[in-house]
């Protein structure tokens, strides 16, 4: 995430409207910066629009999560029923293909779920318990009911210019975030 | 706690209590091979493979019930009998064995048996008992001349007993001797009994005769019925069976025509066939059916045979006698010999006479040996409280019983498995019975005892000495050489009894009782006989021909009857006259006479024999007097109710037929319509490929459904064989039986009819329990077996929903947890013993089959078809039952299979069992269209 | 970190007013402000009065009979239970089918609503995922607990074991496991990934160092950076997106346990959308059970609306009529086959037969109660929903039931066929799985967030903003 790496720390500002957090964070763009982070307790969508992030890798990951899934489901029911251990079962042959679909089937869902998830959480960097956000007095609201922007204190454009940026945005306040270690 | 009767079944838990004595008798002395006799015993030689599978060894013998002997071939491991068969060489078995014969090696390993000598409640050796009954101590009580001696002893055709019997006389020349049995009534002292040659008569008659499953000599009879109706091709000759009874039996279900009559229609239908037979066509007052028989019978002159069962009065039976006489029966099919039981060197008298003398305190010494009279005598004559009277009373007996109880002292008697000595059978063909085993407990045999009290010995004689000393006497020419033949083939040369004439006895021309609204009809148990064998589990649990009834006794009654008294099965209901009376469940049985009621001896035990305790009704309480057939009763509803142990719930085949039948005419006009159908079912795999049988023996089974007579035999065979447990009556009513073999039967909807379809693993080439196992634990063999593999098991019981033959049997506890020391002695040690929680069904026997392979072997050949028997096949009378391979097409395996009558159950499954059944075909009389 | 006590904040964000939600089919009706809204939906973290105590003792006990019953049934032997030859499956197997179908409602809510873009679903489908897992752990249990052998349950995962054997994948108990598994972990997958945001909020909200610790761990750091917002919403869709299908799989897998062995009753090519239909049927009666009364606890009218029952009535209703074409087809085609033991089976036994009483109940249970749907009045009314709902539940598990029982006990040859009779220890395990179920699920309303916080603040938000105007939750 962006706000994973602050050498310098970053200079925060909180919001209680969506819609104005939403204008100040275009305007910040507007001004060039682009080294920006928001914090909101809902997702909302028009920030995308605002940082024009690229597109989630995930999708790839679990596809090839869940193909790796189901050839090692099919291979395991071939190699133990068919090649390590063929017996006669009812008359049935060793290497069963309409049988075994369904432990295919399962197989490949189970592990591109799996994929889903833990891919999420490492794109995510998480668990992460520390944040310097944290430190803020009050950013528990981030999750309830206010809405943060934090600027990298070594964004190009802004420096200790971004102090005076922010401000001028009539937040509830702006904060100073120490450097993250 | 209830619970507690869910852990195990009840009979094994009252049993428990036994266990540390059983055990510590066990450990005394129970260890291994030490238990061979000391006396040399020679094995079975026979060079037949199928007579040695397995590689316990195997010594001839034989078993008496009711005193007629037949031979048996045991089966020992380390000095451990475990399994019975048959003697082919013995003409009572000729391989074959009844279900009593197979489970008496379970008797001999009871843990209820008696263990030691007593006197009062004291606790002594033989040999202070023996001291007693020294002639010269006894003298003192009985008088100079043994007057007060009185001995009752259950029927014997033992010579050597006879002979020691005598010289007890000679000591005590006024003691008297008297011999009982209940299914042998007062006709036990006969002098006459009747043969038959089942093999030579075309046309049968049996009238209220079990003779195919319970009479004397019932194996062979069976065996030569069959071999008269193979139907190798359709239009072979095929004998024919009328029977006339009350009570549905095995041999009314093997009849071609049964005819359901109240008891004392018998007397009736005997004159009518008399006149009918006698006057020809000429027109007599009988109905259609007995013409139609008489014509039969006349038809086939000197080929045909009249049977009147035995527990019918000898006024009745000779009217039987007088038909065979017409119809030229008489010395060819049928005649007459002096009875092999004791009696024609020492005087036997009968029990009537003991009750007498007992009533009129002339008693002073009565010795019982064998038997149990103070339970199975008529309660009306209390034998039991005159017993008690008799100032010195002794018991010699395998159980602490009745008749223990009401004796002063007691000496356990040595099973047959654990005594020498010698019996007759039936034809009064001799053969030695040979121990396998020393006696399990401080036990002696009767002939000791005769010794004692003749004064030959002080009560160590030994039977053996006894026995060879009087063979010496009796045999000409060298009798070592003749001793050991007979030891090994296990018949000896003696002659069978000689023929006599007819006895002559008018027949009676009155009927017992007319017009009454109920009788009652007592019979001998098929399982349990007269009681004898009651602590039996594997007879307790074998569900009884045709009404499929286990653990128990049941009024029989037909389903118009029951629907006159409004019951159901399992109502109580009430027979009573005078001051008689007898309560217990009602059964109904399609096909049985109406307003008649049939019970069974034997339940309703009240010994120390636990597992007998408490089961079934005391029939003995309602019998009017020692040979009664039956008589007139009194029936009401007490409107309780008691869930009976039945094996099987249906009674019909509810429109399904899974056994074809067909008339023989109907066989004969189109041999395939009766065959299998067609087994193709679509499937998304390729076509399984046909076994090959160049790689190995592909096994198989056939069943002829016409000449099974639904005995049992296969089953307690098999639960003897692959250590089947005894689960109890409450795990049987709650559908958990165990046995491997179940003999299935159906009655046609009229009742006319009952089908018999013994239902084993059919081991499907596409067997529908393999595909659904997930830990495959149930697969099949390249030799085409469909194994289970218990180790790999874990329960899911998948394979038993999935089975359409429902042959699969689950472990739902551990049913051998709570056997005694002595009961896991008769496991037979080739067979897993399953544990808790695991599938475990037929096996098609594989043991044997693994033996028989190593041994071929050994001996440097490849294996045969023929090599191999599995147990139901032996055990079975009529040869029904057929194992071999498919590779072998001249085995009779395979020409019974290729006959247009065989056909797969549920063959439209397309599950290909390796088991195939043969149609059951009924030799109809066309002129006969009212079989009731 | 130092704290600050919410109170000490200037101002809050009040919805606009210039954006009432609109009056008609609204499905948030809440006037208050994001903090109002958070303080209400998190209040049961903050302790719960005493009914919840009642209930928890209740259920609680029910664990115990359940916990007890398990314990009977290892000790003894499945001999404990009337399972018997023929029926060698009968309760143990029922309550699973029956568990798992219940626990496909939550998938089927908060997945297939989620992608068809149903943003109603918002406030309720955190209370269905937990319900599926919860109803999962209990399903799992029996299919152990059922096996002669519970300790050897392993030995149907291939594992290399030291005798080179492997489970037999042409059983469809494998797939069962392979099936089961992978639902339960999917959905548990998708339940935290959805919880995350909600437990920062808990974080932050609640005032105890302890509990703050304690959910601080659970939120992983969560602290809402756009980025962690889309790559979340991108991971919901697609855990949305596999566990769709699962919805249908699993129930028709569990289905081929039955559909592929030959019995009658049992052999049918109309199982698998059969008992995916039923499934989701009973799932909606149980999420409906468990809504209803969570609903007027917390006083969440405002947030499950008259509209969501609306919704749920619908569907239930159209799940009935599916349910009864299944009853109706297959009784039809056993009647066309001319097969003797299918016409026996479906024809006579289940409608006139041993268990005749019980179909019949399952009959009105299942098919005639429903209708009542029909009519608006019904579909809105808590007490006829809560009824209905309890109806369809004993119903459903009548069915699988009567399927599984009523086949095996009549089945092929007439000679093996045999009553059954279930003893105490069968229904200790059936009414003490469901006590052991609300125990899970009181738990999780005491201590989980159980409205998705997140969702709800943005579905206000876009009502808002949007004239009324109805916005799903916007896609990748």
């Amino acid at each position: 995430m962006r706000d994973s790496r602050w050498p310098e720390g970053a200079y925060a500002a909180e919001f209680a409207d969506e819609r104005h957090f939403v204008g100040a964070l275009a305007m910040l763009r507007d001004q060039g910066y682009t080294r920006l982070e928001t914090y909101t307790p809902y997702p909302v969508p028009r920030i995308e629009s605002a940082l024009r992030d690229p597109p989630s890798v995930l999708p790839g990951l679990v596809f090839l999560g869940g193909l790796c899934g189901g050839l090692f489901s099919y291979w395991v029911q071939w190699y133990t029923n068919a090649v390590s251990y063929p017996l006669n079962i009812g008359g049935r042959p060793a290497h069963a293909v309409p049988a075994f679909f369904i432990p295919t089937f399962e197989g490949t869902v189970l592990s591109a779920a799996v994929v889903a998830f833990v891919g999420l959480f490492a794109l995510l960097r998480l668990p992460k318990p520390w944040h310097p956000m944290f430190e803020i007095d009050g950013f528990e609201r981030a999750s309830i009911d206010h809405f943060w922007i934090a600027v990298d204190a070594t964004d190009p454009r802004g420096g200790t210019l971004s102090q005076q940026t922010l401000e001028s945005l009539d937040p509830l306040r702006v904060v100073r975030v120490p450097a993250t270690s | 706690m209830h619970a507690h009767d869910h852990d195990h079944p009840p009979e094994l838990n009252r049993r428990d209590f036994l266990r540390l004595a059983g055990a510590s008798v066990a450990l005394a002395g129970l260890d291994g091979c030490s238990r061979m006799p000391a006396e040399h015993i020679l094995p079975y030689v026979d060079s037949r493979p199928e007579l040695t599978p397995g590689i316990g060894s195997y010594y001839a013998t034989a078993m008496s019930v009711d005193g007629y002997a037949t031979g048996l071939i045991v089966e020992s491991h380390e000095g451990r009998p475990t399994k019975i068969e048959g003697n082919p060489a013995h003409p009572a078995s000729l391989g074959a064995a009844g279900p009593i014969e197979l489970a008496s090696v379970l008797q001999l390993y009871d843990p209820d048996r008696g263990k030691s000598a007593r006197v009062g409640s004291e606790q002594v050796q033989w040999e202070r008992v023996a001291a007693n009954l020294a002639p010269a101590a006894l003298r003192s009580r009985v008088g100079g001349r043994g007057s007060g001696l009185h001995l009752l002893i259950e029927p014997t055709s033992s010579l050597l007993d006879e002979e020691l019997l005598a010289s007890v006389l000679t000591a005590h020349p006024d003691a008297r001797i008297y011999m009982y049995s209940p299914m042998l009534g007062d006709g036990a002292t006969d002098a006459a009994v009747q043969q038959y040659d089942i093999a030579n008569a075309d046309v049968i008659v049996a009238i209220d005769s079990d003779f195919l499953s319970t009479a004397p000599f019932h194996l062979r009879y069976a065996r030569q019925f069959a071999d008269n109706r193979r139907l190798a091709r359709p239009t072979d000759a095929m004998n024919r069976l009328y029977v006339v009874e009350s009570t549905f039996s095995s041999t009314g279900s093997a009849a071609d025509h049964r005819f359901a009559v109240r008891p004392r229609e018998v007397t009736t239908v005997l004159r009518w066939l008399l006149t009918s037979v006698i006057n020809g066509d000429a027109k007599t007052e009988a109905p259609a059916w007995i013409a139609a028989i008489a014509r039969d019978l006349r038809a086939h002159q000197g080929r045909s045979l009249v049977i009147v069962g035995d527990a019918q009065p000898a006024s009745i039976r000779a009217l039987g006698d007088a038909i065979n006489d017409a119809i030229g029966a008489s010395g060819k099919t049928t005649w007459y010999t002096t009875s092999p039981l004791v009696g024609h060197h020492v005087p036997v008298h009968k029990l009537a006479d003991l009750v007498g003398a007992m009533d009129a305190r002339e008693v002073d010494t009565l010795i019982v040996i064998g038997g149990n009279p103070s339970y199975a005598t008529p309660r009306a004559l209390g034998f039991s409280s005159l017993m008690r009277a008799v100032p010195n009373s002794g018991y010699l007996g395998l159980y602490e019983n009745e008749t223990a109880r009401d004796a002063r002292w007691f000496v356990p008697m040595s099973h047959y498995l654990e005594r020498w000595g010698d019996a007759r059978a039936y034809d009064g063909t001799v053969s030695i019975v040979q121990p396998l085993v020393n006696p399990l407990y401080r036990s002696i045999a009767p002939p000791e005892l005769y010794a004692t009290l003749a004064g030959t010995s002080n009560g160590g004689a030994r039977s053996y000495d006894l026995l060879r000393a009087s063979w010496t006497r009796r045999t000409s020419g060298d009798a070592e050489t003749a001793w050991s033949d007979a030891l090994q083939r296990g018949v000896t040369a003696d002659a069978p009894m000689s023929r006599v004439a007819a006895p002559t006895t008018f027949p009676s021309d009155t009927n017992p009782f007319e017009g009454t609204a109920f009788e009652v009809i007592y019979l001998a148990d098929p399982k349990i006989h007269d009681g004898s064998f009651a602590n039996n589990g594997w007879l307790q649990e074998l569900p009884a021909p045709l009404t499929q009834l286990t653990w128990g006794n049941a009024g029989l009654i037909s389903p118009a009857t029951a629907h006159r008294l409004n019951v159901s099965d399992g109502d109580i209901i009430k027979l009573s006259s005078g001051q008689r009376a007898l309560e217990l469940p009602a059964l109904v049985v399609p096909g049985h006479a109406d307003d008649t009621v049939s019970v069974h001896f034997g339940y309703g035990r009240t010994g120390s024999e636990s597992a007998a305790r408490d089961v079934g009704a005391d029939a003995y309480a309602l019998w009017p007097a020692v040979g009664a057939r039956s008589e007139a009763i009194t029936v009401t509803r007490t409107g309780a109710a008691q869930a009976l142990a039945l094996a099987q719930t249906q009674s019909t085949g509810a429109g399904r037929d899974p056994v074809h039948r067909a008339t023989l005419d109907a066989y004969r006009a189109s041999p395939s319509s009766v065959g299998q159908r067609s087994g193709r079912v679509l499937s998304l795999y390729p076509e399984a490929k046909p076994p090959d049988s160049n790689t190995a023996l592909q096994w198989a089974m056939t069943i002829d459904l016409t000449t099974c007579i639904g005995c049992g035999a296969c089953v307690v065979g098999c639960q003897s064989e692959n250590n089947i447990p005894v689960i109890g009556a409450s795990e049987v009513r709650n559908g958990r039986s165990m046995q491997w073999m179940h003999v299935e039967r159906y009655f046609a909807d009229n009742g006319a009819d009952a089908a018999m379809q013994p239902m084993l693993c059919q081991h499907c080439e596409n067997a529908p329990c393999e595909y659904v196992c997930p830990v495959g634990a149930t697969v099949h063999s390249s030799d085409g077996l469909n194994e289970m593999v218990y180790n790999r098991c874990v329960g899911t019981r998948f394979c038993s929903n999935n089975c359409p033959y429902k042959v699969r049997h689950f472990n739902w506890f551990d049913y051998n947890k709570h056997l005694s020391e002595t009961e896991l002695m008769v496991k037979n040690p080739n067979v897993t013993v399953r544990e808790r929680g695991v599938m475990e069904k037929c096996t098609f026997c594989v043991q044997r089959i693994r033996e028989a392979e190593i041994a071929a072997g050994r001996d440097g050949r490849a294996p045969r078809g023929t090599d191999v028997q599995t147990a139901c096949q032996q055990a079975c009378p009529t040869n029904a039952i057929v194992f071999g391979s498919l590779t072998e097409p001249s085995s009779e395996m395979m020409r019974r299979r290729n006959q247009p009558r065989s056909f797969a159950a549920l063959a439209e499954l397309g599950t290909e069992p390796r088991v195939r059944y043969l149609a059951r075909i009924r030799n109809a009389n066309p002129e006969i269209h009212d079989s009731r | 970190m130092t704290t600050v006590p919410l109170r000490r904040a200037r101002g809050d964000n009040p919805v606009p007013t210039a954006f009432p939600a609109p009056p008609d089919a609204s499905v948030l009706r809440f006037d208050g402000s994001d903090r109002a809204l958070t303080d209400q939906l998190l209040a049961p973290l903050r302790g719960t009065g005493v009914v919840w105590w009642v209930l928890f003792a209740v259920s609680a006990a029910g664990t115990a009979v359940f916990a007890f019953s398990c314990w009977w049934t290892v000790a003894k032997g499945i001999g404990a239970w009337g399972n018997n030859i023929p029926v060698a499956w009968a309760f143990a197997i029922t309550n699973f089918v029956w568990w798992i179908g219940i626990g496909h409602a939550g998938t089927f809510i908060s997945a297939f609503l989620l992608l068809l873009n149903q943003h109603w679903r918002a406030s309720i489908n955190r209370v269905a995922e937990a319900m599926t897992i919860f109803a999962l752990m209990n399903a799992g249990l029996f299919p152990i607990l059922h096996l002669g052998r519970p300790w050897f349950f392993y030995w149907l995962i291939p594992y290399p074991a030291t005798m080179g054997v492997w489970p037999n994948f042409k059983s469809a108990l494998p797939w069962d496991i392979a099936a089961v598994t992978t639902y339960l972990t999917v959905s548990l997958l998708f339940w935290y990934a959805g919880l995350v945001p909600d437990l920062a909020t808990a974080r932050d909200w609640l005032d105890s160092r302890l509990a703050r610790r304690i959910y601080g761990i659970f939120a992983l750091g969560w602290r809402g950076t756009s980025t962690a917002w889309r790559q979340h919403r991108v991971a919901m869709v697609l855990l949305a997106a596999l566990a769709t299908p699962l919805v249908v799989s699993v129930h028709s897998v569990v289905s081929l346990d039955f559909a592929i062995a030959q019995l009658p009753g049992w052999h049918s090519t109309i199982f698998p959308p059969y008992f995916v239909v039923g499934a989701i049927y009973s799932g909606f009666a149980m999420v409906l059970l468990l809504i209803l009364p969570l609903r007027h606890a917390y006083r969440l009218e405002q947030v499950i609306t008259e509209r969501h029952l609306d919704a749920m009535a619908k569907l239930t209703l159209t799940m009935a009529l599916m349910l009864t074409y299944a009853y109706v087809v297959e009784s039809f085609v056993a009647w066309y086959t001319h097969d003797i033991p299918e016409r026996f089976t479906y024809l006579f036994e289940r409608p006139f037969g041993t268990y005749a009483v019980l179909f019949w109940i399952m009959i009105t249970c299942n098919v005639v109660v429903p209708q009542v749907f029909w009519w608006k009045r019904n579909r809105t009314s808590v007490g006829v929903l809560l009824a209905a709902s309890g109806a369809i539940l004993v119903g459903m598990w009548l069915e699988r039931f009567i399927i599984i029982v009523t086949s095996l006990h009549r089945d092929f040859l007439p000679a093996s066929w045999h009553i059954y009779r279930p003893t105490w220890v069968d229904f200790g395990l059936l009414f003490g799985s469901v006590g052991f179920f609300g125990f899970l699920f009181l738990l999780f309303v005491r201590f989980v967030p159980f409205i998705a916080i997140s969702e709800v603040k943005r579905l206000r938000h876009d009502l808002g903003e949007n004239g009324g105007r109805e916005i799903g939750l916007p896609h990748a």
